[in-house]
């Protein structure tokens, strides 16, 4: 299981409420990627509008929390404060099956894995990201 | 050198040339004064080189969020008019060669006469560092991601394994930079050469980049005047004719949460519905990758700089990058593709990468600590992987 960060963490939604609905899905141990109501395309950050069709009316919707790595790093220096004890950190991007062209970075349950681009992983609640809120910690899959 | 197709070029194509240059720095945080005096003072300087008064001066233009506008510069240096001040959007150095090109394109629309270049950099001034504002949103921050480093090495790391570019592309350019600044006393790596098993020995910064595969960090500032090709004729310096510049991004490179296609690119490469910066870039300037006798390309981290010359052709992606990219071929006077002939971010300084052009510049004048023999093609490519990226091409009157 990943060990807790240094310091007490404080990330969650940004103040415009743009992803507020991300984090709140999180919190539940679920994965929602936004999604257009017109034309159903998935958008890969949070977003005012539909950037396919330009409808403004787009909806946060659960997908499973399945994918493959499509690339990884693992930081022996840290940049982020509240992870200062926790090096080397691996983290990974995600490509996930259920919302193609959307990825999402991930943390991995256990750090010392041998990771490797196209090693399917599957996302479950559990990470501490601050007052009330959770990470997805992702585990590897055959 | 040059054999082009000159009817493909664009009408800006030998309009505007840089004329002037000067540029400063010193190891972090050790200038001991602020961006805007260093700012002055090069721009003085610069306009010595180009043997043209200061108060000549009429456009300003800068990128990654500098503070020093036109209206404050024209002021301090009592300017007759400001005629153009302008910022190229984007965080880090992505405009760096962008704002080279639009004062090229100011001066050939008549707007101004006279434009400078700047970027400053102290670090004792965090407020006003513009790049390190960097705001990586809470999605990335609570997965420990929190620098330009992890999102280049996130690239960088899929170039590697998924693409099959040799980690020898990536070493070879820093060995090429540092072995250029051993020529170059005023580089901070002069003095310290390195060798292959020292990189390879070097401490981890965020796999896949070693210490040595980093931009140095430097306090600085740069300048670089550019006037009509028609007044740079009359001027002290051989001219370094902007023969084309392109800037942008395709689709929303880099804007997309590590989503966009294709991931490895540095964000020079084309789109389904874009050309891409370096198509643009050859085509205003008639030029092609076999034109180039010399790059300057901006590495924040070798890896990206590496895309950089895949994305403009320059090198071959997957595995060829290694015969391309041997060290030999990239060193001058010899090489096939000598680059970062004063040492580069990596070997000589960081004033965010500013620095790079005005070596593009001594290049075509003939006067580099590294020259290329007959060098009239000379490119520089501004910072990659950023929201938005830029190139530009330096030629010399042989080119018009």
């Amino acid at each position: 299981m990943i060990p807790p960060p240094a310091l007490s963490p404080s990330w969650g939604p940004a103040s415009d409420g743009l992803d507020l609905p991300y984090w709140e899905g999180l919190r539940s141990g679920e994965l929602r990627v936004q999604r257009c109501d017109d034309c159903s395309a998935w958008m890969p950050v949070p977003s005012w509008l539909c950037r396919a069709c330009h409808g403004f009316d787009l909806s946060w919707l659960p997908v499973e929390a399945v994918g493959r790595v499509h690339s990884w790093i693992r930081t022996w220096r840290p940049s982020v404060a509240e992870y200062a004890d926790r090096s080397p950190l691996i983290t990974i991007l995600v490509e996930l099956a259920s919302a193609p062209g959307v990825r999402t970075l991930g943390l991995l349950a256990d750090d010392g894995l041998d990771v490797a681009i196209g090693q399917g992983v599957r996302g479950g609640a559990g990470h501490n990201a601050g007052p009330g809120w959770e990470l997805l910690v992702w585990r590897t899959v055959p | 050198m040059a054999d082009r197709p000159v009817s493909r070029a664009g009408a800006m194509r030998g309009a505007a040339a840089v004329v002037g240059v000067a540029q400063v720095h010193h190891r972090r945080s050790a200038a001991r004064q602020g961006e805007l005096p260093m700012t002055l003072r090069t721009i003085v300087e610069a306009c010595t080189d180009a043997g043209i008064p200061p108060r000549e001066i009429d456009g300003f233009v800068s990128y990654a969020g500098s503070a020093h506008s036109g209206d404050v510069l024209g002021a301090a240096l009592g300017v007759d008019e400001v005629r153009w001040s302008s910022l190229v959007w984007g965080g880090g150095g992505g405009g760096a060669a962008a704002a080279l090109h639009q004062a090229a394109v100011v001066i050939a629309a008549g707007e101004a006469d006279c434009v400078v270049v700047t970027r400053a950099v102290s670090h004792d001034e965090p407020e006003r560092l513009g790049y390190a504002g960097y705001l990586f949103p809470d999605r990335y921050r609570a997965h420990g991601i929190g620098s330009p480093a992890q999102v280049c090495a996130l690239r960088t790391q899929r170039m590697l394994e998924h693409d099959g570019v040799p980690r020898s592309a990536m070493r070879n350019l820093v060995l090429a930079a540092y072995h250029h600044a051993q020529a170059n006393p005023l580089a901070q790596g002069h003095g310290h050469p390195l060798t292959a098993e020292t990189y390879d020995a070097s401490r981890w910064i965020v796999e896949p980049f070693h210490l040595f595969d980093c931009s140095r960090e430097s306090d600085g500032a740069v300048a670089l005047v550019l006037v009509s090709a028609e007044r740079a004729r009359d001027l002290q310096h051989s001219p370094a004719y902007v023969l084309g510049g392109a800037h942008g991004a395709p689709g929303g490179y880099a804007a997309l949460g590590e989503s966009d296609e294709p991931y490895t690119s540095a964000g020079y490469g084309g789109h389904p519905h874009g050309s891409g910066v370096a198509q643009r870039l050859w085509a205003a300037a008639g030029l092609g990758p076999a034109d180039v006798d010399v790059v300057q390309v901006y590495e924040n981290f070798s890896g990206p700089a590496v895309a950089s010359l895949i994305d403009h052709g320059l090198c071959p992606p997957g595995p060829a990058a290694a015969t391309a990219m041997r060290l030999e071929q990239l060193v001058a006077p010899s090489g096939r593709l000598p680059l970062n002939t004063s040492g580069g971010n990596i070997a000589d300084s960081f004033v965010h990468g500013l620095g790079l052009a005005v070596e593009a510049v001594r290049q075509v004048r003939g006067d580099s600590v590294n020259q290329v023999p007959g060098a009239d093609v000379s490119l520089f490519i501004g910072g990659p992987m950023a929201p938005v990226v830029g190139s530009v091409l330096l030629g010399s009157a042989s080119t018009l």
